[in-house]
Parts: C-alpha cells; sequence; structure tokens
C-alpha cells in the first residue's frame, strides 16, 4: 500500500443541521496527508455527523470539503474513495470473509487474480490469512474488527475513515488493537480520520486531535498540547481530570496571570494565544490533579487543607482535600508516606507553569 | 422461571395439538396409503398422478401459485422498498390503507370481479359504450382470463403478507450494511442487487412461502371464478362421493406433501434471522425524505395499488346496492333495499351471528393457548421449546383444504371427534376448534415478539416485590405486550371470520353457517341471490375493515405476525 494514495482532507466551516438541531456550527479544520487525526467529544456533540459528511454519508448545510485540491462537497459516497469502518463493522452475513474484503475490489472492476491476491495481502496485514472462507458469525468481535478494517483498507482509499471502531470490544482487545490499527495506518501512509469518546484512545493513539463539544471545535492540536494547555474549562475538563478554581485577575505580567481566588493568590498563566485577561476579570483556574504537590514545606502556590478521603491505587493514592476553594482532587505518585483523612492540616503547591487560565 | 409450570403447558399445548391437528392432518394423509384390507398401499398416490384429470389439477394448482406468488411480489417489493427509503406526505396513512386488502375476502371480492367482467359484465359495457367492442360478439374475459383473473385476485389481495415482511426485514437492516456498500464504490442500484435484496432474501422468503401456499391451496377464488380443473376444487367437489373413493385424500396427500416441502425449504435455506445479534446502529438511517412533485408521486402509488386491490370490493359494494346491473357499466340505480331484504334472508343474520360467535370463541382459545406458549417459548429454558415453536407454526404450511377434510371424516358418527359435534349436528365446537388451530400461529408469533421486546427484568421486579406468577403476568407483562396481543388477536378474529374451507365443508344445517358458507349459497341461489350476497359480503368488510383498522392501530410493530 504505497503512500503516493494518501490525500489530505480539508473542512471548511461545515454546517449541518437535522431539522431544528444545529449538529455542526461552522467547523473548520485540515488533516495532514498520511496523518493520524481525532475527533474527539461526548456523545451528541457532532464528531459523526463530521466523519460522515466527509465520508459523503450526510450532506452539509453548508461549508465545502475537500480531498486534496478536490472539491469532494457534492460527491455521492461511492465516488469518494474515503473508505470507512462502522461501528457495528457491517459487515455483510450474507458473504463470507474474503467475499466481504472483495467487495470494493469487485465494484472497482479489478480482475480476479488481482483480487485474490490483494483479498489475501489484506487478510494477513489485519492477522487474518487463511480465515477467507469462515461465515461472519463464526468471528469473534475482535476478528469482525479486523475482517472490517482489512475491507476498509484493500481498495487502497484514499483515506480512512473510523467511526468508534473499537467500542464493541473488550477492555483488553481494545488496547491491543490500538497498536495495530496505527500500526496499519502508519504502514500503509494513509491519512485517518478517527472519532471516539474515550479520551484515552485518542491521547495514546493520535498525531493531532480535534475536541468538539455543541459541534464546534473546542481546540484543536496534539495530545500534549491538548493535555498540557488546555483552552476552554470544557476541553480541560474532558480530557483528564481536573480541578476548577474560580477567581479575578489582580495582576499580567508576560504570559502569567496572578488571580484572587477563595484560596489566596494564585499564579497560572494563559493558555490561548489570542486572549489575555484584563484587571479585575473574572476566570477560571484548571490545575491537574498530578500538578497539585503534597508537601510539608512551602513552594509556588500554597494552599492549606485538610485531608477529606483516600483511595489507594498501587502506583499512586488519590486523595480528595479540602480547601478555602472547595474540594481539590490530588494524585501523589510513588509516595513517601500514606495519609489518613482527618484533621492533619496539609500542604498543597503547584508550580506556575502547572496552572492554566482560562476564560470563565 | 418456574419450571413445572412451563413443563405442564408444553404437554397440555402438545396434547390439544396431537388431538385436534396432528391427527386429523394425519389420518386424511392415513386414508390416502391404506388399502381396502387395511395394508399400506401408494396405488391411491400413484392414481392421483396418473389421472390426467387430477394431473392437470396439480398442475394448474402449482402455476396459480407460482403465478400469484411472483405477482405478490412484483407489487410488495418496490411498495416496500420505497416506504424503507422515502419519507413522503400521507406514508403513515397509506402504509396503513395498503395492508386492508389482506382482510377483504377474495371470495366476497370475486363477486364484484365477476360483475365487472362477465360477457355482460361493465368492462364490456364500457368497451361498447366506447364503440371499441361489437355488441353483438362480446369477449368472454372471465372463461378466457380465468387463470390470470385468479393470479390477479390472489395477489391483490395476499401482496400485504409480503409487503409486512420485507418492510420488516428491511427495518432490521443496519443502514451501515448499505452505507458501507456505497462507501466501497458501490452505486445504488448495485447496491439493491448486492446487498439489500440478499439481505431482505429471509423476509421475502418467509412471506412468498405463506402467499405460494395459500395460494396454491385457495379454494374460494377458483371456485367463484367456477375454474374447476384446479387440486383444491377437485377435492372440494371429491367431498361428495365421500365413502368410497380414495383419489380425494390422495390428493390432498400430495397438496399437504407440496406444501410443507416448499415450507421446510424455506425454513433451511432462510430461516436464520440474520444480524439480529449486531448491536443497533446509531445514526440516522438512508431516509430520504421528499417534497414537491416526487413526494406525492410515491403517495399516488400507494394509492394506486390500494385502488386497485379495493376494485372486486367496490364491485361488491355497487352490486349490492343495484337495482339492476346488466350489460352497464355502472348500476342502473342504487337502492338500499338488498340490505334490509338480507336482514329478512333467514341466511343472513343466524350467520353473521354464527360467525361472530364462532370467530370470537376461537380468538378467545387463541390467546390463551398463545400466551401460554409464548411464555414458555421465550421466558423458560426447558428443552422441548424450539419444538413447541416448530409445533404451533405447524398450521400455516398444513392447508385449510386439508384440516376440514381431516375434521370432517373425524367427526362422522363413531368417530373419535364426534363429540365436538352438538345436538342436531352443531358444528360450533368444530368450527371454533377449526379456526382456532389455524389462526393460531398469528397469536404465538405476536405474543413471542412482544415478550422478547420487553425486559425480563421488570417481571423478576414484579417477582421479588412478593407478586406471584400469576399476578406478575396479570399487571406485568399482559399490559406490557397487550398492544402485540391485541393485533395478533384482532388478525386471528379477522381471518377466522372469512375462513372458507372449513366453514363451506363442516358446516351442514342452514341454521349453524357461518358467513362465508352464507354468501356461498346465497350466489347459487337464483334471483336476487348475487345481490343478497354481496349485501351480506358488505357487511363482513365493514366488520374487517374496523377490526384491521384496531390491529393496525394496536400493532405498531408490524411485520413480526406472519414471520416464520
Amino acid at each position: 500500500m504505497a503512500a503516493s494514495f494518501m490525500d489530505a482532507i480539508r473542512a471548511d466551516s461545515i454546517v449541518k443541521q437535522f431539522g431544528t438541531v444545529q449538529a455542526l456550527d461552522g467547523v473548520s479544520l485540515e488533516v495532514a496527508a498520511g496523518e493520524l487525526f481525532f475527533l474527539l467529544g461526548a456523545s451528541g456533540c457532532g464528531k459523526t455527523t463530521l466523519l460522515r459528511c466527509i465520508a459523503g454519508l450526510e450532506t452539509p448545510t453548508s461549508g465545502t470539503i475537500h480531498f486534496g485540491e478536490r472539491d469532494v462537497t457534492k460527491l455521492p459516497p461511492h465516488k469518494r474513495e474515503a473508505a470507512m469502518v462502522f461501528q457495528s463493522y457491517a459487515l455483510w452475513p450474507h458473504l463470507n470473509v474474503e467475499r466481504n474484503v472483495a467487495f470494493g475490489l469487485e465494484e472497482r472492476k479489478v480482475d480476479k487474480a488481482e483480487i485474490r491476491k490483494r483479498v489475501g495481502e489484506a487478510l494477513e496485514l489485519v492477522h487474518l490469512a487463511g480465515m477467507g472462507d469462515r461465515g461472519i458469525d463464526q468471528l469473534s468481535g475482535g476478528q469482525q474488527q479486523r475482517v472490517a478494517l482489512a475491507r476498509a483498507l484493500v481498495v487502497r482509499p484514499k483515506c480512512l475513515l473510523l467511526d468508534e471502531p473499537l467500542s464493541n470490544l473488550d477492555a483488553k482487545l481494545r488496547i491491543e488493537m490500538r497498536r495495530e490499527i496505527r500500526r496499519i495506518v502508519k504502514e500503509g501512509g494513509l491519512t485517518g480520520v478517527y472519532v471516539t469518546h474515550d479520551q484515552e484512545e485518542a491521547l495514546s493513539m493520535a498525531d493531532r486531535m480535534a475536541v468538539l463539544n455543541r459541534g464546534r471545535i473546542e481546540q484543536l492540536g496534539t495530545a500534549e498540547e491538548i493535555y498540557r494547555t488546555p483552552r476552554t474549562a470544557f476541553v480541560s475538563g474532558f480530557i483528564g481530570e481536573t480541578n476548577l478554581i474560580k477567581g479575578r485577575t489582580i495582576e499580567v505580567r508576560g504570559g502569567f496571570v496572578m488571580v484572587d481566588s477563595p484560596c489566596g493568590p494564585l499564579v497560572g498563566r494563559v493558555t490561548q494565544p489570542d486572549w489575555t485577561p484584563g484587571p479585575g476579570e473574572e476566570v477560571v483556574l484548571s490545575i491537574r490533579p498530578e500538578a497539585w504537590r503534597l508537601e510539608s514545606g512551602g513552594g509556588e502556590n500554597g494552599v492549606t487543607g485538610r485531608i477529606l478521603e483516600r483511595t489507594y491505587l498501587g502506583q499512586r493514592i488519590q486523595y480528595l482535600v479540602e480547601t478555602a476553594a472547595g474540594p481539590q482532587q490530588v494524585v501523589e505518585l510513588n509516595p513517601l508516606l500514606v495519609r489518613d483523612p482527618g484533621e492533619q492540616v496539609v500542604k498543597l503547591s503547584a508550580r506556575h507553569a502547572d496552572v492554566a487560565v482560562l476564560e470563565a | 422461571m418456574n419450571r413445572n409450570a412451563a413443563i405442564g403447558i408444553t404437554a397440555v399445548v402438545t396434547g390439544l395439538f396431537a388431538l385436534f391437528f396432528l391427527y386429523p392432518a394425519f389420518s386424511v394423509i392415513g386414508e390416502a396409503f391404506q388399502a381396502p384390507d387395511g395394508s399400506f398401499t401408494l396405488a391411491f398416490i400413484g392414481d392421483v398422478f396418473r389421472n390426467p384429470v387430477y394431473r392437470e389439477g396439480l398442475w394448474n394448482a402449482l402455476a396459480l401459485g407460482l403465478a400469484s406468488t411472483l405477482a405478490t411480489f412484483l407489487i410488495a417489493f418496490p411498495l416496500a422498498l420505497l416506504s424503507h427509503r422515502y419519507d413522503f406526505a400521507g406514508r403513515g396513512i397509506l402504509g396503513v390503507l395498503i395492508l386492508i386488502p389482506l382482510v377483504l375476502p377474495p371470495f366476497v371480492g370475486a363477486i364484484g370481479i365477476k360483475h365487472m367482467l362477465d360477457v355482460d359484465g361493465s368492462l364490456n359495457a364500457l368497451l361498447i359504450d366506447l364503440g371499441l367492442m361489437n355488441p353483438a360478439t362480446p369477449y368472454d374475459w372471465l372463461a378466457n382470463g380465468r387463470f390470470w383473473g385468479i393470479v390477479a385476485m390472489n395477489a391483490l389481495h395476499l401482496y400485504p403478507i409480503l409487503y409486512m415482511n420485507v418492510t420488516a426485514a428491511l427495518s432490521n437492516l443496519d443502514p451501515a450494511m448499505e452505507q458501507a456498500a456505497e462507501n466501497l464504490g458501490c452505486t445504488p442500484a448495485r447496491r439493491l442487487w448486492r446487498i439489500t435484496l440478499p439481505l431482505a432474501m429471509p423476509g421475502i422468503f418467509a412471506g412468498s412461502a405463506i402467499v405460494f401456499v395459500w395460494a396454491f391451496t385457495e379454494l374460494g377464488v377458483p371456485l367463484v371464478f367456477d375454474y374447476t380443473r384446479v387440486a383444491p376444487v377437485q377435492v372440494f367437489d371429491g367431498i361428495k362421493d365421500l365413502t368410497g373413493n380414495p383419489a380425494p385424500y390422495a390428493l390432498v396427500a400430495v397438496i399437504l406433501v407440496i406444501s410443507a416441502v416448499v415450507f421446510g425449504i424455506t425454513k433451511y435455506f432462510f430461516g436464520r434471522q440474520t444480524s439480529s445479534a449486531q448491536p443497533r446502529p446509531k445514526g440516522r438511517g438512508g431516509e430520504v425524505k421528499l417534497t414537491g412533485l416526487r413526494s406525492l408521486g410515491c403517495a399516488m402509488i400507494f394509492a394506486a395499488v390500494f385502488l386497485i386491490a379495493s376494485v372486486p370490493h367496490i364491485g361488491v359494494i355497487l352490486l349490492s346496492l343495484s337495482e339492476d346491473w346488466y350489460q352497464t357499466v355502472l348500476p342502473v340505480a342504487l337502492k338500499f333495499d338488498h340490505y334490509i331484504e338480507a336482514l329478512g334472508d333467514p341466511l343472513v343474520v343466524p350467520s353473521i351471528q354464527n360467525s361472530l360467535f364462532y370467530a370470537s370463541c376461537a380468538t378467545l382459545v387463541d390467546l390463551v393457548l398463545g400466551v401460554a406458549i409464548a411464555w414458555v417459548i421465550v421466558r423458560s429454558t426447558i428443552k422441548g421449546r424450539a419444538l413447541i415453536d416448530a409445533l404451533v407454526m405447524l398450521p400455516l404450511a398444513v392447508p385449510g383444504l386439508v384440516l376440514a377434510f381431516g375434521y370432517l371424516a373425524l367427526s362422522q358418527e363413531g368417530k373419535p371427534l364426534r363429540f365436538l359435534i352438538g345436538e342436531n349436528g352443531n358444528p360450533a365446537m368444530l368450527l371454533i376448534v377449526a379456526y382456532a388451530v389455524r389462526r393460531l400461529p398469528y397469536v404465538v408469533r405476536s405474543a413471542v415478539a412482544g415478550l422478547q421486546q420487553s425486559n425480563p427484568a421488570l417481571e423478576e421486579a414484579a417477582r421479588s416485590l412478593g407478586a406471584g406468577w400469576f399476578r406478575t403476568l396479570r399487571r406485568v407483562s399482559l399490559p406490557l405486550i397487550g398492544a402485540n396481543l391485541a393485533a395478533g388477536g384482532i388478525l386471528a378474529f379477522a381471518f377466522a371470520m372469512l375462513e372458507v374451507s372449513d366453514s363451506l365443508i363442516l358446516a351442514q344445517q342452514t341454521e349453524h353457517y357461518p358467513i362465508t358458507k352464507a354468501i356461498y349459497m346465497l350466489l347459487s341461489s337464483l334471483g336476487n341471490g348475487h345481490e343478497l350476497a354481496a349485501a351480506l359480503g358488505v357487511w363482513a368488510m365493514l366488520f374487517l375493515a374496523i377490526a384491521i383498522a384496531g390491529a393496525a392501530a394496536l400493532g405498531g410493530k408490524r411485520g413480526g405476525l406472519f414471520r416464520m
């Protein structure tokens, strides 16, 4: 599967309306050729609708979609060469594994010997060699998933669209298939768009991702960018866990802001490139549980509190710490000592760089 | 679940079935294989195939069955596809209207058709009026087009069965199945051929098998069309010399074997339900909302099929109102006299009362048995439940004529089922049993569908809160599946009201006639018999139209009723 088949995908101001429901509200994004791109969001955020617009299964109310230089907005799905892996797999029960995989090639009038060869290769790629004559209902969930993948890959699509392909698998298989899918997409040099609501899936597999909320893109970037510098409270809460503290700005200097919070002044940095809060403006601080440190000595952004709850998880301990700004989730890795819930007064601190200042 | 109750129900149902279904059916077949000295023989079967008249009758019945099934498919499949793919103006109402012809008795409709296509009927009158036909040499449509007339009547009557099956099959399809094909480069036209049609095959064949057996064994329509060279009519005529001639028995055995083979093949190849284990798909199906002319066009197609299917019955209504309908396009004058006159006829009022009584009792029996059987099939874990499931569906494969014949033979003086005949030869019990056995599959299917759709945890919750199994059934299970049961029951009732084979054969005295037999007798009486028969037919259709509208409104899940 040569890399020359891949195509960049560009969506411009896509709006999709179902009756009175606005599923997509002006979404624009660009997926580079050969990139594995994730659309991430809670159910109902519009991510599947966007994928279906790219596949041609929905027509956008307005906006355009380009594959490379070609405008495909009005092209029917069977002419797009964007192969899709469906959440339900959509394997046809009246055809066996081989015939399912061969389908797309038969539609393209590829000659018989070539079909046979390429189907064999595709099944090998997904580790199903020799299973061609099985019926669909004789396969396990994981095998069905891989047949669906082979069926999409065998036609050498310009891009590969995956709609929550792992959501019907058990946890162990899911982790295995993550690696497999990434390997196949990368080895094939495909442009992939992958829809999921599972943040771990996105963080572990994506080159870049877009977090969608209510039909809009909240943030677009690499896994690290989105986790470390969330630009909105929604993103910081959706990707990973976080503590949100409200406050008002006291002083803005460089990229850093001092904020008056219920537990005293805290300093954080602004993560949005085109926004800086004015003095006295209401803002939200986002502090990850692992950004809080529990220590007896001082440190940046010191806050005192009382331990409410403790959950021991082996490699880490989770505490819930009561502070003047409400309960804070705190995670300690490789802890020196285990603290008991009770009256004990503890000191929390967080580095300025680990505190994100967001629009309220 | 209560294992003992399940075993008890299974035993009772199996016993009832053995006595009232298997025994009569096999006794009919048995007669065909029994030489006068009691030994086994294939001679009578051989005689059937050697006799050119019977051979022709069988060929004709087969040809009628096949042609009717094909014609039914040609009507039903495009309709089902349209309603699956498109949303158009009035789809809801038209979807119900289109089902109504199923319960308009073709036996009654044939009367209307006769008046339209007769030598002196509407069509010829119209052609003569238009100057397209010489009045001196009118064309006899019925005599020359008898075969295709019956095919048309069957197809226009039976297409709703196939329509419901195909619609159900299509709506159970994961829309992603079709979208995946499109996504892989398949054009919509090819997608229909390669994906949609094969995936709908189980539904198509399940419906087609019912349609085929129905048309293959149809007695009423050929009878009205005077088409005597067809196997079911030959059997019916053969009854007259019941005592001596084994030929009708042998013919019945052949009919039964052919029907069973058709059902068996269908069940074997297409009985497996596909994709039911698949998770329900999210996202939308490929349903396209039509507007303007296209929407109107779709609606017109549905309305046209309904109107064409109703033409015979409109004919019946006209006939029942007509003063004089002879060599004219429409009746010369309309009046209500026939209705009043019909009510005064000694046949009419008692026959309505009889039919209502027989059909109500049979429906009640079906409901009680149907719930019990469905409960065993869906909720119990006993071994025999697959068997009982297959057993109760058997009446669909056995022509009504075969059973009627068996009941008749076994209820003669001194025979085991004689106890079903009341004083003065009253066949009420026998007819109720006959109706109930033949319509039971519909009620069982609908109850099974209902129970499968309702979560057993709802019943378990009631049990855990201290309700006994009977209270659980009454307060939780029955209300949950009430709509399904009502739909199945109403359908069973409607079919019982217009049952032909058992009614014609088993009711012997005038005062016990059900509606269909009364119509048949009126048709053969002189004077205004046809008009009176038509008036009675309209009364019957009125009852049935109300019943089917109720079933459609309550049913919700249509299609489940005719699945095998």
